[in-house]
């Protein structure tokens, strides 16, 4: 018998008011026109409550471009699940903040980009920071639970201690400071995300003291960037077994990225129950569990936790989605991962400064709207 | 940050609350979820921000029917801080 998932990310729209250069969002976003109806959503969060998942993630692109966003919170609060907004605060408002609290929301996730507007803007593609640091006060106020997110990298990872202060400046109960993962559109900008040896390894320290000077006023989580550690991290707490995805139209998928691995059959719950693709589905299926590992997983102390990594990111560096995560010092392609970081510790970091005022038009590739 | 006291009403913090029922009682709060042991989940169930501390740890000695108080209360006190740590309990 397969464990019960743990949460689901429901992946409402992808529309969204931002582009920003890292987006999770896979390359082929899914259209307005394909997205789920209110009473599909409603019968998602029916079958997720029966399948003895706990929280929904709603989250897109900007699930607050669903004008029916109150319903979705209403229906899966109603089904008992803990419901949390993932959102850029574009299109949250007193009144509508106000209305998704009633309707049962118990957690708000606000992104922010950067501490200094200019770069944050530069990164989002949009003018938002200004309206985030009008948003987050309202957040504050309302009874529902409230995380920053800070999302760090190569550009603005030296001056995370004012990015930290401004998230402590909001009073969050909770700070999740996110390195890049390389996926969606971060991958396509890869070349100017990923940061130095020597940034990561400053970026931890200085995560670390605030830990240490905010213990328990804010809970901080943090993302460590995983081409720099030894071994893979535990990806969605390992293949179909934790967690799963639900794309705009309604295909299901084990992780956000998993579709850009090729003979991959993703359902959807236009035409299956929730629960049947969750225990018995081929996609599913592919790389639970220990079977389909090759060594030096198989064989590896570690495989029970961290489950041989990534699959997506294997197939993305090495071609092959059943290969060991190369990230991993045992792998036997983890070359392509050190030859890739010697190639990036050659270069000294730019200065995000300088960088605003003189921005190549070329220098990132944005996350366009979907069509 | 206030230490734990007699007169503390302890309390979940914002965005933690229970779930579920008899055996599938849970904890749920940002990114997280707790199932806990009988006692845990005794001590954490009285914590409704009326109660003080002080009636929590009283509650306890004679709901286990406890010859240690002391214990009870140093044991509560020790979990109620841990907790206060990770943010799913204020006082």
């Amino acid at each position: 018998m397969v464990e019960a998932p743990l949460a689901l990310i429901a992946e409402i729209t992808h529309r969204c008011p931002l582009h920003c250069v890292y987006c999770s969002n896979p390359e082929q976003m899914v259209s307005p026109a394909s997205e789920l109806s209110t009473q599909q959503w409603q019968r998602v969060f029916e079958e997720s409550a029966k399948l003895g998942i706990l929280h929904v993630h709603l989250t897109g692109g900007e699930p607050l471009a669903r004008e029916d966003l109150i319903k979705l919170v209403q229906s899966a609060h109603q089904h008992g699940l803990y419901t949390n907004l993932i959102t850029s605060g574009v299109g949250l408002s007193d009144q509508k903040l106000e209305a998704l609290v009633d309707a049962g929301l118990d957690h708000i996730q606000l992104s922010f980009q950067d501490s200094r507007e200019a770069a944050a803007n530069w990164i989002a593609g949009t003018r938002s920071h200004a309206l985030k640091l009008q948003i987050a006060p309202m957040i504050r106020r309302s009874k529902a639970a409230f995380t920053v997110n800070i999302v760090i990298h190569r550009q603005n990872v030296d001056h995370l201690e004012e990015m930290i202060a401004l998230a402590e400046s909001l009073e969050p109960e909770r700070l999740e400071i996110a390195h890049v993962q390389y996926y969606g559109w971060a991958w396509k900008n890869l070349d100017t995300l990923l940061p130095s040896r020597d940034q990561v390894l400053k970026s931890l320290e200085k995560i670390t003291a605030a830990q240490k000077r905010l213990e328990g006023k804010i809970r901080i989580d943090a993302v460590v960037p995983d081409y720099y550690a030894r071994f893979p991290k535990a990806c969605m707490g390992g293949w179909g077994r934790r967690q799963l995805l639900i794309d705009p139209s309604g295909t299901v998928l084990p992780c956000h990225a998993a579709a850009v691995i090729p003979g991959l059959r993703f359902e959807n719950v236009r035409d299956r129950a929730l629960e049947w693709i969750w225990q018995e589905s081929e996609s599913f299926q592919k790389f639970r569990g220990e079977s389909w590992m090759p060594e030096p997983c198989r064989s590896c102390d570690r495989r029970a936790e961290d489950f041989g990594g990534c699959r997506c990111q294997a197939f993305m560096i090495t071609g092959d989605a059943a290969a060991t995560d190369p990230v991993c010092s045992l792998a036997p392609t983890h070359s392509l991962i050190e030859q890739k970081l010697s190639q990036m510790n050659s270069a000294v970091p730019e200065q995000t400064a300088q960088l605003v005022s003189i921005q190549p038009q070329n220098f990132w590739v944005y996350r366009p709207q979907p069509k | 940050m206030p230490d734990l006291e007699d007169s503390s009403q302890p309390r979940l913090a914002t965005g933690c609350r229970w779930t579920g029922e008899g055996s599938n009682r849970t904890l749920v709060y940002p990114e997280g979820a707790l199932r806990l042991q009988e006692t845990a989940m005794a001590i954490l169930e009285r914590c409704d921000g009326q109660r003080t501390f002080q009636q929590i740890v009283e509650e306890l000695v004679n709901a286990y029917n406890a010859s240690d108080p002391g214990k009870i209360r140093q044991d509560a006190s020790v979990f109620l801080e841990r907790l206060r740590q990770k943010r799913l309990v204020d006082f």
